[in-house]
């Protein structure tokens, strides 16, 4: 066709008519070309989109999308991918109890799971097993050094392998991670610890924690540093007082939004090895089944309960005396294991002229104290005020983020002193954070007059923060001659700091977990503060060698025992403790041949020498190197999990396919009882959620340390979208707009051609 | 002759200007009933078929609003060379009908044109390569800028995202995109 029209346009005889049927020729080509390459792309794709009236988006307002922090998640609730349930069975042998938490985590969603699980036990609580139940198949844990069996549990985790791993955060926080439960499965971890009963005031008592206080966690402005002697003045500066504060933060939910979850059942079996007087549960109802007159069988009355706040069993024997010496050991290996319990007698409070004293109160009236704990705190601390004698001399500090300290120095306890600390006390709020550091700072700064008075603080929290090895440290600097008492207020207290900062501060500590109880326990705590104790405290064994923890015997309190613990060679001869009360000298002798069979003392040794290396490393006696050595050691032998060792379970098949991501659930946590969810995390709603996607790659365990929990995140992870605009009609439009151009302008030329 | 010449070349670059454009479209109209047919034997196969033999990527999923007649199909991957032919599915989020968000992103003058008509209420049904479908509802609608999308790919639910560029008319590349969020409202 082409030579055709060429020969028309050379064999044309009129150039002016040649010319115009070429640019018609070029026109027409044009147009079969647009419409060869685009028609069908006009007429079926594009067609509306010419029309510059199309409807508009689907927006209300721009404006308002174009803010672009729109939630899509502001009305997802919380859906429990994986559901927990706990059941908590617990047998008390005389003075030991051996519990069994069983934690069922069963995965309702259709992916593959890991489950994390922060959960609370006593702090003098022994963790020693660890069994993973999937299917048919139990798996038995292995006792390992903690990065050991990270390395195990991670491995398995990578490998789709079923794997349970229980670490310790805290003495009285543990972590359970669970990786590779499938859909739809149900996945056992039991743990069993052992732990000593607790005897005081008349009474023997067993406290079970439930849930993880929130902690308030300082943040790191302030640099600590640590000065070692043999470092020749170089030393590392650490920012963080909570380098762990991830690990101890599960998500909490908020009671007003969400049902509680964490189901857990309760079942205590009592042999007291005495006949049992009144048993009494402070905080749940129960139901108390009596097979004789020496057994109890304690179980919850609503069958299950929401893991929110402690569970406080105490018991008294039948008869008015509550016995004053309990003595018991276990024969492992060729080795046997003692247990002491001895009450020093109470000397009547009429024969000794009460000491004058110094009295310092603090109490705390952070966010986390708000609801119920402080009203208890304050009643408490009404209670205090009205209990001081007329020589005594006290003073106030209440603490937030904030301190106030209520007067310059100690002041007489006249009715005037008295009335406007009482005054003070009565109109405390809670709010804000918990900085316990500078509070205790104050507590114990002595002005160092009188040295003749006795100076106690008696200090009201509940020990809700994260950097109770800060707190430890400034007591062991700064003790002097004062004594410190912890009152341990609320549903769920942090244990683990009223006991180790009582022992660090040669005082007693006493737990409050409803206003009813403080009457009763503040009396206790008066009975000691003003009654003498038993001091200069040492023990002897007649014909065997022990190695007796506590290594150095504590001051005994009134109604308090002294509780020892001992490796020793042989079972014979006799325990002699000697002592003063008040001005008298004490002594009470212990024939070792008498001792009663019990059950698990050998662990209970162990945590107990644990438990002095730690204190041992916070007061400076022993080298971290050293006081770690020792732990790790005495952990792996009695197969305990602790700062350094931790339990690992894997199951040997793997299961889950290759390529299957892995999604990591963090188990939320119920608020405990009692405490006002705003006061605590300010706005509600401001909670992260709670699962984060991930794939179960080699390189994971950079991604787990990236995607673990923080507090509040700093934004969440989000998907960049891609680029989605041609140029398609940028390129239609200015290929039309030449054309046009061009014909504008061959129009014009053949005007001016015809004219 | 030079006004000829002259008169050739202006059309010239006029005639592949609107062609490069045109093209666009009829690659993208084209490559769709191409794509159509490697999909419905993916799912009558159940193997990933290529579209035509040399193609980088499969087709992975079909994108039907009813309300609107639209009936698109999605291809793995969200390069620029799969986006010439049709939806994709962005590296990295979830499948369809499963727990997390599925984001498919496509050119706001071709494939997802529609999403400028769609509204919250409409009914998106995913047409996975095995066959199943899967409905989601549209409830929510946003512009956002392409690398604070807010898309939390952490969610417990099944959730769908259809992103385009914004504004729709513009005749420019620009930053913010326009997204459509749904959540799975049944399957069969």
């Amino acid at each position: 066709m082409s030579d055709t029209i060429d020969y028309d346009i050379r064999s044309s005889r009129h150039p002016v008519r040649s010319w115009i049927v070429t640019m018609l020729l070029f026109l027409l080509l044009q147009a079969a070309a647009v419409a060869l390459v685009g028609f069908t792309a006009l007429f079926l794709s594009i067609t509306p989109g010419w029309s510059a009236e199309g409807p508009l988006a689907p927006l209300t307002k721009p404006g308002d999308a174009r803010s672009g922090a729109l939630l899509f998640k502001s009305d997802a609730g919380y859906v429990e991918a994986p559901r927990l349930g706990i059941d908590v069975d617990i047998v008390v042998s005389g003075p030991t109890a051996r519990a069994r938490v069983t934690q069922l985590f069963k995965n309702t969603s259709s992916q593959w799971l890991e489950a994390v699980y922060v959960y609370p036990l006593p702090p003098d609580s022994a963790v020693d097993t660890l069994k993973m139940i999937v299917g048919d198949r139990i798996v038995v844990g292995d006792i390992k050094p903690r990065q050991e069996a990270k390395v195990i549990y991670e491995q398995a985790k990578r490998d789709g392998k079923t794997a349970a791993l229980t670490e310790q955060e805290r003495p009285n926080i543990f972590t359970n991670s669970l990786a590779n439960i499938g859909p739809g499965e149900t996945v056992l971890v039991q743990i069993e610890y052992q732990q000593p009963v607790a005897q005081v005031a008349g009474e023997f008592s067993l406290r079970v924690p439930l849930v993880v206080a929130p902690r308030y966690n300082p943040k790191p402005i302030v640099q600590s540093v640590d000065l070692r002697p043999d470092s020749n003045g170089w030393g590392a500066a650490s920012n963080d007082p909570v380098p762990d504060r991830d690990r101890i933060s599960p998500e909490v939910l908020d009671p007003a939004k969400n049902d509680p979850v964490n189901p857990t059942r309760i079942t205590v079996r009592l042999q007291a090895g005495f006949a049992l007087g009144e048993v009494k549960s402070h905080h749940h109802q129960v139901t108390i089944d009596s097979p004789d007159a020496r057994t109890r069988v304690v179980t919850l009355a609503e069958g299950v309960v929401p893991a929110d706040r402690d569970f406080e069993l105490t018991w008294k024997p039948a008869s008015e005396k509550m016995p004053s010496v309990g003595l018991f050991h276990e024969q492992v290996g060729d080795a046997d294991y003692l247990l002491a319990f001895v009450t020093p007698p109470a000397v009547a409070a009429t024969t000794q002229r009460p000491q004058p004293r110094d009295v310092i109160f603090v109490i705390d009236n952070s966010g986390s104290m708000g609801g119920t704990s402080i009203r208890q705190a304050k009643a408490s601390l009404l209670y205090a005020l009205g209990r001081l004698q007329p020589g005594d001399r006290f003073n106030v500090i209440r603490f937030d983020d904030t301190m106030t300290v209520l007067f310059p120095s100690s002041v007489p306890a006249d009715a005037e002193h008295v009335g406007s600390a009482t005054s003070f006390v009565s109109s405390l709020d809670a709010r804000g954070g918990t900085e316990m550091v500078p509070a205790m700072r104050a507590a114990l700064t002595d002005d160092g007059s009188d040295s003749d008075r006795v100076r106690q603080v008696v200090f009201l929290t509940d020990g809700a923060i994260g950097n109770e090895q800060q707190l430890f440290e400034t007591i062991t600097a700064m003790r002097g001659r004062s004594r410190i008492f912890m009152v341990g207020i609320g549903s769920a207290p942090n244990t683990y700091l009223m006991s180790r900062a009582a022992e660090l501060g040669r005082g007693a500590f006493t737990h409050i977990g409803s206003v009813e109880q403080v009457e009763e326990r503040m009396r206790d705590l008066f009975a000691k503060l003003e009654n003498p104790v038993v001091t200069g405290l040492t023990a002897t064994f007649s014909e065997a060698s022990a190695d007796l923890t506590p290594a150095v015997l504590p001051d005994v309190y009134r109604n308090e025992p002294l509780v020892l613990a001992a490796k020793i060679d042989r079972l014979a001869g006799s325990l002699q403790l000697k002592g003063r009360i008040g001005d008298q000298p004490w002594t009470i002798t212990l024939p070792l041949s008498s001792a009663a069979e019990g059950k698990g003392l050998s662990k209970l040794w162990a945590r107990r020498k644990i438990g002095d290396a730690e204190v041992a490393r916070t007061m400076r006696q022993m080298t971290p190197e050293e006081a770690d050595g020792a732990i790790l050691k005495l952990a792996l032998e009695h197969q305990l999990v602790t700062r350094l060792t931790s339990l690992v379970a894997v199951d040997k098949t793997p299961r889950r396919p290759d390529g299957e991501p892995l999604k990591l659930a963090e188990l939320p946590i119920n608020l405990p009882a009692g405490w006002d969810f705003e006061k605590v995390f300010g706005e509600r709603g401001r909670m992260p959620a709670m699962q984060k996607d991930r794939r179960a790659e080699g390189d994971s365990d950079v991604q787990l340390a990236a995607l673990k929990r923080p507090v509040v995140p700093a934004g969440p992870a989000t998907i960049t979208l891609p680029k989605t605009a041609t140029d398609a009609e940028l390129s239609m439009l200015l290929g039309l707009g030449v054309l046009m151009l061009e014909l504008i302008w061959l129009v014009a030329i053949r005007r001016r051609a015809a004219n | 002759m030079p006004r000829f010449v002259i008169a050739l070349a202006v059309a010239l670059v006029g005639l592949v200007l609107f062609g490069h454009g045109a093209l666009i479209h009829a690659k993208a109209v084209v490559a769709q009933v191409l794509l159509d047919r490697a999909f419905s034997q993916t799912i009558a196969t159940g193997q990933p078929i290529k579209p035509w033999s040399w193609a980088d990527t499969v087709p992975v999923a079909r994108i039907e609003v009813k309300r609107l007649g639209i009936s698109t199909i999605a291809l793995a991957g969200s390069s620029g060379q799969a986006l010439a032919f049709g939806a994709g599915h962005v590296e990295g989020t979830a499948e369809p009908g499963e727990t997390g968000i599925a984001v498919y992103s496509a050119h706001r003058d071709t494939h997802f044109r529609f999403l400028k008509d769609a509204r919250i209420g409409d009914e998106i049904d995913i047409i996975r390569r095995d066959g199943k479908t899967f409905r989601y509802r549209a409830d929510a609608a946003l512009v956002v800028r392409f690398d604070e999308s807010g898309i939390d790919p952490a969610t417990d639910r099944a959730e769908l995202v259809l992103s385009t560029c914004w504004p729709f008319d513009a005749l420019t590349q620009g930053p913010e995109r326009y997204v459509l969020h749904a959540t799975l409202i049944g399957d069969r």
